[in-house]
């Protein structure tokens, strides 16, 4: 073998091993950048059908509540209403049937207001103060809890569409806290900034303990995905005994 | 070592491979690719026969080379021809193994059996490393894509395109190469390593659900 013959043989197997090596990295690059492609789109693709999902979930809930709204006004509402004009068409009437109309009154008040603060209608015609006001004067009037709410700032108008999402969740926010926290304070500051709106809801009860695990409740979630449904940020902080805080941000969109 | 054994290591990495196929077997069984398997075993078959005529009996094999050399790229052509799904691409395939098969028999016809019809191969192999793009062509727009590297026919492909590759030019160059056998040896036995070493991979990591196409 001479030194000629070597240098050549060098040469060739360079020449192909490069080219071997050329055609894995652009085979790799071309696979890969193929591969995170569809990812992204599937990635995308997901995202839009869990958005469409929630939309959905909102919107059948919504007619729901529209139809138990309706069906309280109209219907139980007005036999209520009977009822009350029926006890005081009573002629003689004793202590005990005044007292019976009485709480008749009250019960066709309270039913109107709820009524009310579940229609998507009425809401769209109320502004986020003004609902979660008469939320909380229906919180005082039952006495379970003091309710209390603050708004600092000027108010601004936000998308009916986004306040109702926005009111959903304060909502669901108070149920909780009727229901499970055993809180005899509840405290809502509605603060309006420049570019957004400080939504801070806390009561005084027995809290959760959070878990660590990242696993939340159902109504947790859907607190979550309507807040993120209106690209508001959502917290949520409790601890045991120390009472329940929810935070939640919206940018308004000009 | 002596060197006059340095061919058998191809042949033994060959049936490494091969070995490692069979016990992987199950997880292709119902594939087009255990055709691809049957043929590895043929083509040890060759190999050895090969062997055996030229060291045992100091016969010419080069006829059993040739004929091999038509079989196996009719059976390339073939294989793609089952495994790629669009239409044009079936077509050109079909195209390229007639083109082939009458290029080996006109080769069979007009040159010397005693020595390797090179441009036979090289015709070939050129045809084949397009067969590979399509069925590349054909997982790039697949969702195949995202488990590319559990398909035995990629590993296959990839492995077919950079053997073909670096054996055409020295295909090409052998006759104005005065290389000396040992270092024709070692880039063949290199391109071997690299052949049956992505068939090896495919093998391993295949897996039973992606090959049922």
């Amino acid at each position: 073998m001479d030194q000629g013959e070597v240098q050549s043989f060098l040469i060739v197997f360079s020449a192909i091993a490069l080219s071997l090596a050329v055609t894995v990295v652009i085979l790799f690059v071309l696979f890969q950048k193929r591969k995170n492609r569809l990812l992204k789109q599937r990635a995308r693709d997901k995202e839009a059908f869990e958005k469409e999902l929630s939309e959905t979930q909102i919107e059948i809930r919504e007619e729901t509540l529209r139809n138990i709204s309706w069906e309280l006004h109209d219907n139980i509402g007005q036999l209520m209403t009977l009822a009350k004009i029926q006890v005081q068409m009573e002629e003689s009437k004793s202590p005990q049937l005044e007292e019976a109309s009485e709480t008749m009154g009250k019960a066709i008040q309270e039913l109107r207001a709820l009524s009310k603060l579940i229609n998507p209608e009425a809401l769209k015609s109320l502004s986020l103060a003004e609902a979660v006001q008469l939320e909380m004067d229906r919180f005082n009037r039952m006495q379970f809890l003091k309710a209390s709410l603050k708004v600092e700032g000027d108010t601004k108008p936000i998308d009916p569409k986004e306040e109702i999402i926005l009111f959903r969740i304060l909502q669901e926010f108070f149920s909780n806290t009727v229901k499970h926290s055993k809180a005899s304070e509840l405290l809502v500051l509605l603060d309006y900034m420049d570019g957004s709106l400080e939504i801070v809801a806390k009561d005084n009860g027995i809290g959760f303990e959070q878990k660590a695990d990242g696993y939340s409740g159902i109504g947790l979630k859907n607190m979550r995905n309507r807040a993120k449904l209106v690209h508001a940020h959502l917290e949520l902080f409790s601890e045991k005994n120390e009472g329940t805080q929810l935070k939640m941000t919206y940018y308004f969109v000009d | 070592m002596d060197l006059q054994y340095l061919p058998y290591v191809a042949t033994v990495v060959q049936l490494s491979t091969a070995i490692i196929g069979t016990i992987h077997y199950r997880k292709y069984s119902k594939a087009k690719e255990k055709f691809f398997f049957y043929f590895l075993w043929f083509a040890i078959l060759v190999e050895i026969g090969g062997a055996v005529l030229s060291d045992v009996f100091v016969l010419p094999n080069f006829w059993l080379y040739n004929l091999y050399t038509l079989i196996s790229f009719s059976f390339y052509f073939f294989w793609y021809h089952s495994i790629l799904k669009r239409r044009d691409f079936q077509k050109m395939v079909l195209t390229f193994a007639v083109l082939f098969v009458c290029l080996a028999f006109w080769n069979f016809t007009f040159q010397s059996w005693s020595s390797y019809h090179k441009y036979t191969f090289i015709t070939g192999a050129l045809l084949t490393m397009v067969c590979t793009i399509f069925h590349f062509w054909q997982l790039l727009n697949s969702d195949e894509i995202l488990e590319v590297k559990y398909k035995l026919s990629f590993w296959i492909s990839t492995g077919l395109l950079l053997f073909n590759m670096g054996m055409i030019p020295l295909m090409l160059l052998s006759s104005h190469l005065n290389f000396s056998e040992i270092q024709f040896y070692i880039l063949i036995i290199t391109l071997n390593f690299i052949l049956y070493g992505c068939y090896s991979i495919g093998f391993l990591w295949t897996k039973e659900k992606y090959n049922r196409s």
